[in-house]
């Protein structure tokens, strides 16, 4: 279970303030709302990548802001995380790419994280691409790269920031829908972060909703489509008119 | 004092504090990034597969440029000594003349600012690209140190490719005089070697050269890693934190060698 209390965050002005959130085991959860409103910001700080100046991140029943150093390299192990522009790297081949966390985190014989890359490269619907570099692949064949990458090794968490930005539409189904087979044939708990309502909302269990830095709204897909909110009721159904 | 002149002043006064807070947060940066190489490097905890790829990619790389370089000095210094040299029928002495400035001074410094360009700029660039598309973010979300498999392997990449980029450009320096010794000034190359080799130059000198080398390489690293890291704001950034890194170390290899060459004398 994932679990922030009262998280505050300042830069020059406020970015998160006081965010309660509870993402319960083996669930999808969805974050959602405008641009700039912090959820990359709170993807950020479950992963303990940044600290927020009051609150608490709960993970696991583990203080994420009280660990040192090594208990957050032991805890990253847990996490797995897709970010906003896939963060490829970008002198390694699609395949060291994704065997990356497998070779530098688990002591796992050449022969498994081989059978592990290719069998990734097929969910993702990339076979033959092992010796291809990052420059070479279209936008959604580097998400789909960052999504195998961010599943290989199996973690119990995993976060996904705009797992579909910039894809057409069949491709950005297909990759919500392997997300969404992936966190059930895991049982991972998931957090993603997406501007693709139509079809965010076909694969999540739950919903919240941020803006300007505040969760406004948490509840199950179906109360988020029905929400007596307003603001949630708009940005759900993408209408132009309304207090947003 | 009229009220405009005191809220120049204290406008000016307000703009060099925040100068100053700027350049002491870079030598602060430099400082604490250094301190985190020498740990990782002590306990053996970086990447030695990318040290050795980025030994190859910033070392043997480098060989051409260093090449080119070094020859047309030692050639160049022979030209500069020329007239002085048939002035007093000083022959003899153009070994020792070009080996002495080569190897405390030329090759070091000019190999040091080569390095600087081509490897400095492109490290930063690398490292600038990594930090703005969160590359170097993603290592850290999956629980890899940055430092030990980006930053020292770089490092010591660095420091390793000028310190033997200086020995391969002090023998092809004085190769490159040698010949042009025998070219402008009817030198013969054994003349020119007992000029260089008979008492008046000492295995002290070559390690003063390469005392430099090392420092200039510890310069170029922490520079070019340091700004690279730090960079933000996209494509332009990256652009700022290259233009710094290369003015930088240029201007930290100047300075060093100033101390050094007093320090070492």
């Amino acid at each position: 279970m994932i679990r922030l209390e009262g998280v505050c965050k300042s830069f020059d002005r406020a970015v998160l303030s006081d965010v309660d959130l509870v993402v319960p085991e083996s669930c999808l959860f969805g974050l959602i709302g405008p641009g700039a409103s912090g959820k990359s910001l709170l993807l950020r700080m479950i992963t303990g990548l940044m600290r927020p100046d009051r609150g608490k991140v709960i993970v696991g029943g583990n203080d994420v802001l009280a660990m040192g150093d090594m208990q957050l390299h032991e805890y990253r192990k847990g996490i797995g995380m897709l970010f906003q522009n896939n963060a490829l790297f970008d002198f390694m081949t699609v395949a060291e790419n994704i065997a990356f966390p497998l070779r530098r985190l688990f002591n796992l014989p050449e022969t498994e994280i081989e059978r592990r890359v290719a069998e990734r490269l097929s969910r993702v619907d990339l076979p033959g691409f092992e010796a291809r570099l990052p420059a070479g692949l279209s936008g959604g064949q580097k998400k789909r790269v960052g999504v195998a990458r961010a599943t290989v090794t199996r973690a119990p968490i995993v976060l996904y920031d705009e797992p579909a930005a910039g894809l057409d539409p069949v491709t950005s189904q297909k990759i919500f829908d392997l997300l969404r087979a992936e966190q059930r044939a895991e049982s991972s708990t998931v957090v993603m972060v997406s501007s693709d309502l139509d079809r965010l909302l076909t694969v999540t269990d739950r919903v919240g909703m941020m803006l300007n830095g505040r969760l406004i709204f948490v509840g199950t897909t179906e109360e988020a489509k029905n929400a007596a909110d307003p603001r949630v009721h708009q940005f759900v159904h993408g209408n132009v008119e309304g207090p947003l | 004092m009229s009220a405009e002149i005191r809220s120049a002043l204290g406008f000016r006064l307000a703009a060099l504090a925040q100068r100053s807070s700027e350049w002491l947060s870079v030598v602060g940066g430099f400082g604490m990034l250094f301190v985190e190489i020498v740990s990782r490097t002590v306990r053996r905890d970086f990447d030695r597969q990318e040290f050795v790829r980025n030994l190859y990619r910033m070392g043997i790389k480098s060989v051409p440029i260093v090449t080119v370089t070094a020859l047309f000095t030692g050639g160049i210094m022979v030209i500069q000594a020329a007239p002085i040299i048939q002035r007093y029928g000083a022959y003899g002495l153009l070994g020792w003349g070009a080996g002495f400035g080569t190897l405390r001074e030329i090759a070091p410094l000019l190999t040091a600012l080569m390095i600087n360009g081509r490897v400095g700029a492109n490290n930063t660039a690398e490292l600038g690209t990594m930090a703005v598309t969160e590359q170097v973010d993603a290592l850290r979300a999956l629980a890899i140190d940055p430092v030990g498999f980006l930053v020292a392997p770089r490092f010591l990449a660095i420091v390793t490719t000028l310190f033997l980029s200086t020995i391969f450009s002090d023998a092809l320096a004085l190769l490159g005089a040698a010949y042009a010794g025998l070219g402008f000034l009817g030198v013969e190359p054994a003349v020119f070697y007992r000029g260089l080799t008979t008492g008046l130059l000492g295995f002290g000198d070559v390690a003063h050269g390469l005392q430099k080398s090392i420092v200039f390489g510890i310069v170029i690293g922490l520079s070019s890693c340091h700004f690279g890291l730090s960079t933000k704001g996209g494509a332009p950034g990256v652009g700022r934190s290259v233009n710094a890194t290369v003015v930088a170390s240029a201007a930290g290899i100047f300075v060093l060698d100033y101390l050094l060459s007093f320090a070492l004398s």
